[in-house]
């Protein structure tokens, strides 16, 4: 919901009503659950042992194993059924418009693996509309082929294939915006901010993992035809253009010390879009640096701290009067989680979305610039070892997404005249708060 | 004879130098974090629980690949050892594939001797 947003926001700024509807879907972002209990049943394991909360998304280092081992650990059982559902209600109010009460999603996952080297993620999502009338999409997808134990020299490595639909989904380390699933809202985001491109594009890439440290992916991506887009269930205006020539390049050290965890990565995007596809290309190239770090110990208490700035360039294949042929814009996510027993969550993010200046493509402000923090708690009370059930799972959150800026501006963000009928929103009109209840199984 | 006898002392100090470290008494709430750290991602400690790796419950005594209902690699299957805390204690301070080649085991070895004291006087503990 919130890389409708995004998508949105940056091609077609202006209507104040749309974005306060809209504003409320942001907090659907930080429910994206990714604790699938068809990967419990399948490994025996407990949901926390992937996930440091029990319900996801962040990974622990023991989940970004198993998802580089193309999910398909197993507890040397075979027979279980690669599927898993989960049930969203939320509670949204928003700062300006009408509070709702509502199931917001009945997901369906076919998540787990087909044999020794092939395993995958499928989430098919419904997500309530409005008037209780629920649409099907094709979410993530994320299938893999992977050879494990093979030796490079003296030390091991991992080989793998991803099929997936969301740059930056698949890596590991969980720090980029399509893996974490949350990312700067933005009038004008960047191509691996969440998700200018995510369940519109199709791509593959092979990735490596030498010595359990090193990763390194190289990969490609294409726009699906916008009537394959509408088939999936994506309305075709938010078609992300004709892509030519992409390329993907991740990579990354990270350590595992078992009571602590860390990495540094690298990542890159480039692309020539065609957006709308008959007309002029635009060159993109996103570059991105990464930081994370995790305090697990025994479990107790567990720190998760993740940075992650993506610096997009563009050249523009056609300059209107005034305009700037050239521009950047940047993604800044800091983010840091605390859990409790692996139950109790707090997480905070601070997102920041800036962008060079051009007065024609930011309207009113000549500047996209958006700041905005998440403040969320949660509760998960079961996927725990010695909880009544490991393989399934709840989470009660709450969720505040505040706005100090958006659209180059505190207030009056989209420029209304003085004396319009339209109402004047500030950023803080945008605010919103939000109470779920999720449960997977 | 004087000489043979200093002989047999200097042999006794240098195998006594050489020799592993003997096992102290482990402490074994300190054993219940290393286990979590080290162990409990692919080791549940309940009886029947298996995760990729099999229940620890009760493992001490227990004669190796020999819990019902795990299926273990040939390696482990072929293992004429029983899971003593001398054994667990030598198998747990290598590397797995190291420890028993042939393994599905990826452990890298447990260094610190005092937290492989601590964690094998926790396992001490779980049996019925």
């Amino acid at each position: 919901m919130l890389s409708f947003l995004n998508r949105r926001t940056g091609r077609r700024p202006g209507n104040a009503y749309l974005w306060c509807g809209l504003a409320a879907l942001l907090l659907f972002a930080s429910t994206a659950a990714q604790a699938v209990p068809s990967y419990a049943r399948q490994t025996g394991a407990a949901c926390a042992d992937c996930h440091a909360g029990a319900y996801g998304p962040a990974l622990t280092p023991y989940g970004m194993r198993f998802k580089l081992n193309g999910y398909t650990d197993t507890d040397g059982n075979g027979g279980k059924i690669p599927l898993a559902a989960q049930l969203i209600a939320t509670r949204s109010v928003p700062a300006r418009g009408e509070s709702t009460t509502r199931l917001t999603e009945a997901d369906l996952y076919l998540a787990g693996r087909l044999t020794d080297q092939i395993g995958g993620y499928v989430k098919v999502e419904n997500s309530n509309t409005g008037n209780n009338t629920f649409r099907t999409r094709l979410n993530n997808i994320d299938l893999r082929f992977v050879a494990r134990d093979l030796k490079l020299g003296d030390r091991e490595a991992t080989l793998g294939v991803s099929v997936n639909n969301n740059p930056g989904f698949q890596d590991p380390i969980g720090a980029l915006p399509g893996a974490a699933g949350i990312g700067p809202p933005s009038v004008s985001g960047t191509l691996l901010n969440l998700s200018a491109l995510a369940h519109r594009v199709i791509g593959a890439s092979i990735y490596g993992l030498y010595d359990s440290a090193w990763y390194g992916e190289v990969g490609s991506y294409t726009s699906l035809p916008t009537s394959q887009q509408d088939h999936l269930g994506y309305a075709v205006s938010g078609d992300p253009g004709k892509l030519s020539d992409t390329g993907y390049v991740r990579f990354a050290y990270m350590k595992d010390l078992k009571r602590q965890f860390f990495s540094a990565g690298v990542v890159a995007l480039s692309t020539r879009r065609q957006l709308p596809r008959s007309g002029p290309r635009d060159d993109l190239t996103d570059l991105g640096y990464d930081l994370s770090y995790q305090f697990l110990g025994n479990r107790e208490h567990i720190v998760q701290l993740s940075y992650t700035n993506i610096l997009e360039k563009r050249r523009y294949g056609s300059t209107p009067a005034a305009a700037r042929a050239r521009g950047i814009v940047r993604d800044q996510t800091t983010s840091l989680t605390y859990t409790f027993r692996q139950s109790w969550g707090i997480t905070l993010a601070h997102l920041v979305n800036s962008g060079s200046r051009d007065a024609v493509r930011y309207t009113p402000y000549g500047v996209p610039d958006t700041t905005s923090n998440l403040i969320g708690v949660s509760w998960a009370p079961f996927g725990k070892d010695d909880s009544y059930t490991s393989l399934a799972n709840l989470k009660i959150a709450a969720t505040w997404f505040r706005f100090a800026r958006f659209n180059g501006s505190r207030t009056n963000v989209f420029g209304t005249a003085p004396g319009s009928a339209a109402p004047v929103t500030d950023a803080r009109d945008l605010d919103a708060f939000s109470l779920s209840l999720s449960a997977a199984f | 004879m004087t000489r043979w006898l200093l002989r047999g002392v200097a042999a006794c100090c240098l195998g006594a130098a050489l020799a592993p470290p003997p096992a102290r008494a482990g402490d074994v709430a300190a054993g219940t974090d290393v286990f979590k750290a080290e162990c409990a991602e692919c080791h549940s400690v309940r009886a029947g629980r298996n995760k990729k790796g099999p229940s620890l419950f009760a493992v001490t005594n227990r004669a190796a690949g020999t819990l019902p209902g795990y299926n273990y690699s040939d390696a482990l299957r072929a293992a004429r050892w029983t899971w003593t805390p001398e054994k667990l204690r030598d198998y747990l301070s290598r590397p797995a594939a190291q420890a028993n080649p042939g393994t599905r085991m990826k452990y890298d070895g447990l260094a610190d001797p005092t937290e492989l004291d601590d964690l094998v006087a926790y396992l001490g503990t779980l049996h019925p």
